[in-house]
């Protein structure tokens, strides 16, 4: 499904451009679930920008492809459009665009990509009633202008909502645990896990394992300075919690 | 044309001498006269005039001729339930029957205007409104409350368009008014004239689009009584050169006025919007909140100022805000917000940004799927919204105009 091959990328405009990546290669078929954890600034959002195209962030060398096609060449909405979908470690306001005004713009901007016809104003109204119930979100939420003056948690919450409604086939988790209180981490895991399916490929950065033991990952990559240092299945992120990186990698991360 | 009346303006170009062979085709009025000695002292406002170092109309203006492509002249603001008063170049046409509470006097004379030193487009309008056709001033006095709003549009293809409104809400009356510059003439000047009595309400709500050919000024001069309460909402797309000029005094205690506006000029439009309000008396509140978004090639231009004097002022309340957006590299913006404050106890604010759109708002927008020019349509959108929303019933039909140029 998607496949990362040996992906160098830079950071920053021209002299100021800095290598993050540095030669990473990752496969997530599909129907899995793959975590990837390690050490602040280890570059897994980074990772996570250079998959969905953010301008400032540049590829310098290897490739990536979903379902076999090259998708670094592709604008961020294309991409958006075939499918890849981030849930951001910060969830950025937009003062003056009702989420629901938001979303159903996206809904009706990708399925315009790809050739669909637009959703009808009950049929996504169900939608949205239905997974906000599932999410526990307030239908008052959903009124107000997308992220501002939401609390943390209730952003992370707003950005699976967002998955929900926009049904996309390959899913970035950007710390998407950290803010959540202890029910509400259920609640989105839930969230998550519903979407699991033969399709479907994830993408799960956290640092705490307790996510995983909601959302089970198939495999667990520890990404430092920018590669793939180490891969193994879910037990490697209850050592990582219990050894540190440094005992697990067994040198200094 | 005789010498006399050719050495009213030093140096005329074109279009001031065309201006000048106007005003003596009409016939003679001291009050005229008055007027277009004021215009005529400085001639069309240059660039090294203050307060019109970014929007020179002598330049913009080297003749006056019926533009070759004038705007598409479609008029978005409903008439059907308000009274119709239509200004072209060649004429003036009304509905004539009116409802209880307005009476217009349509009088063939100028009459004084007193701040024709500080206007002098508007001093220019009021000396060249008049002839066969057209009222030299159109007198309106409103008594009752629940009006149709009254209409105003300034439209129709020709050389110039000029036209002089003055409007009195009597004690307590209750009026809306909007007004359409549709562009069609080379060169529009109107001057409106709003005295609001001791407890009176006016909104007034101001569209404005045209070509790239047309050079508008609209003057308004307002005067504010005892506790009255002036609300006025802008929308401008600018021309070859517009000026959407307001110059309002509170001059009695506990007025109100609010001053929104929003610009949005496309390549080749150049919209200006100025404002000076006096605090004359103390107690009054003044709101104004200006957006604006510029595309590459266009120009938008800020300029208001807010002047309490020392014994008269106290109290004043007065916010002040300009935020523009510059959408595409090669947009222009200038802004002066002036605050000249000589009394002490006052509460006086302003802000002033520019800048562009936000990187990680169009990021996230398009990750979600949502199309780069879209995106920013709907960020400008959101951020010029506030600017419209005192507009009341008008407001859609503002946000509409918006939206539509924004999707482009
Ligand atoms: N615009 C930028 N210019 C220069 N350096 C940057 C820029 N953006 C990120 N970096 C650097 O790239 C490195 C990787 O950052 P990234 O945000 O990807 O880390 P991370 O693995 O997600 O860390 P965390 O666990 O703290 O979220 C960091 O050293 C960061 O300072
Ligand atoms: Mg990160």
């Amino acid at each position: 499904m998607l496949k990362i091959e040996n992906l160098t990328a830079t950071v920053g405009e021209a002299e100021e451009a800095k290598q993050i990546i540095n030669g990473l290669t990752l496969e997530v078929p599909a129907g899995e679930v793959h975590a990837i954890m390690g050490p602040n600034g280890a570059g897994k959002s980074t990772l996570s920008y250079v998959l969905t195209g953010r301008s400032g962030y540049e590829v310098t060398g290897g490739s990536v492809t979903l379902n076999g096609e090259d998708i670094l060449s592709m604008e961020p909405e294309e991409r958006a459009a075939k499918g890849m979908f981030l849930s951001f470690q910060y969830p950025v306001e937009i003062p003056g665009v009702p989420v629901m005004t938001f979303v159903r713009t996206a809904m009706n901007s990708q399925r315009k990509l790809r050739g669909e016809d637009e959703i009808s104003a009950p049929d996504f109204i169900k939608k949205s009633r239905e997974i906000a119930k599932q999410l526990k979100l307030d239908a008052e939420m959903l009124k107000r202008p997308v992220n501002v003056g939401f609390s943390g948690g209730e952003k992370k919450r707003l950005e699976i909502y967002q998955m929900m409604m926009l049904e996309p086939n390959f899913l970035i988790l950007d710390e998407t645990d950290s803010g959540l209180d202890i029910d509400a981490l259920k609640t989105v895991a839930e969230g998550v896990n519903a979407m699991r399916s033969p399709e479907r490929g994830m993408l799960v950065i956290t640092h705490y394992q307790r996510l995983l033991d909601y959302i089970k990952p198939d495999k667990v990559h520890v990404l430092s300075a920018g590669r793939i240092i180490k891969t193994g299945g879910a037990d490697l992120a209850h050592r990582l919690e219990a050894e540190g990186y440094e005992g697990v990698v067994g040198e200094a991360v | 044309m005789s010498t006399a009346l050719r050495d009213l303006i030093a140096n005329p170009n074109a279009a001031e001498l065309e201006l000048i062979a106007r005003y003596g085709m009409l016939p003679e009025d001291a009050r005229r006269e008055r007027a277009f000695e004021a215009f005529a002292k400085g001639g069309l406002p240059h660039r090294r005039v203050e307060g019109w170092h970014w929007s020179d109309f002598k330049a913009s203006l080297p003749v006056i001729e019926t533009p070759a492509q004038p705007g598409t002249a479609q008029d978005p603001l409903p008439a059907d339930d308000a009274v119709l008063f239509s200004f072209t170049p060649t004429g003036f046409t009304w509905a004539e029957s009116l409802p209880e509470g307005i009476r217009v006097l349509a009088k063939p004379e100028a009459q004084a205007f007193g701040a024709s030193e500080d206007m002098p487009l508007g001093a220019l309008a009021a000396a060249l409104a008049g002839g066969k056709t057209k009222p030299g001033t159109l007198m309106i006095e409103v008594t009752g409350q629940d009006l149709p709003r009254l209409h105003f549009r300034f439209s129709g293809a020709g050389e110039a368009n000029f036209a002089r409104v003055q409007i009195i809400v009597r004690p307590g009356a209750k009026l809306a008014v909007s007004e359409s510059y549709l562009g069609g003439a080379g060169f529009t000047a109107s001057l409106m004239e709003f005295s609001l009595q001791a407890g009176a309400e006016c909104s007034r709500t101001v569209y404005q689009r045209t070509g790239k050919a047309e050079v508008l000024a609209a003057t308004a001069a307002v005067q504010l009584d005892e506790g009255a309460d002036y609300r006025q909402t802008t929308l401008a797309f600018g021309g070859k050169l517009t000026r959407l000029e307001t110059r309002l005094t509170h001059q009695e205690t506990g007025a109100k006025a609010t001053l929104n506006a929003a610009y949005l000029c496309a390549d080749g439009h150049h919209a200006d919007i100025t404002t000076e309000v006096r605090h004359g008396a103390p107690s009054c509140v003044t709101r104004q909140l200006t957006k604006g978004a510029v595309l590459d090639g266009g120009r938008g231009v800020y300029q208001g100022k807010f002047f309490v004097p020392r014994n008269v002022g106290q109290k004043t309340d007065a916010d002040m805000q300009h935020n523009a957006l510059l959408l595409e590299e090669g947009a222009e913006v200038f802004a002066k917000p002036e605050l000249e404050i000589y009394a002490d106890n006052v509460e006086c604010a302003h802000g002033n940004t520019s800048g562009a759109l936000d990187a990680n708002q169009m990021f996230y927008m398009r990750q979600r799927g949502i199309a780069e020019e879209e995106a920013r349509a709907l960020l400008t959108e959101a951020f010029i919204a506030e600017a419209l929303e005192e507009a009341g019933e008008l407001e859609d039909v503002l946000r509409v105009q918006a939206r539509a140029w924004l999707a482009r």
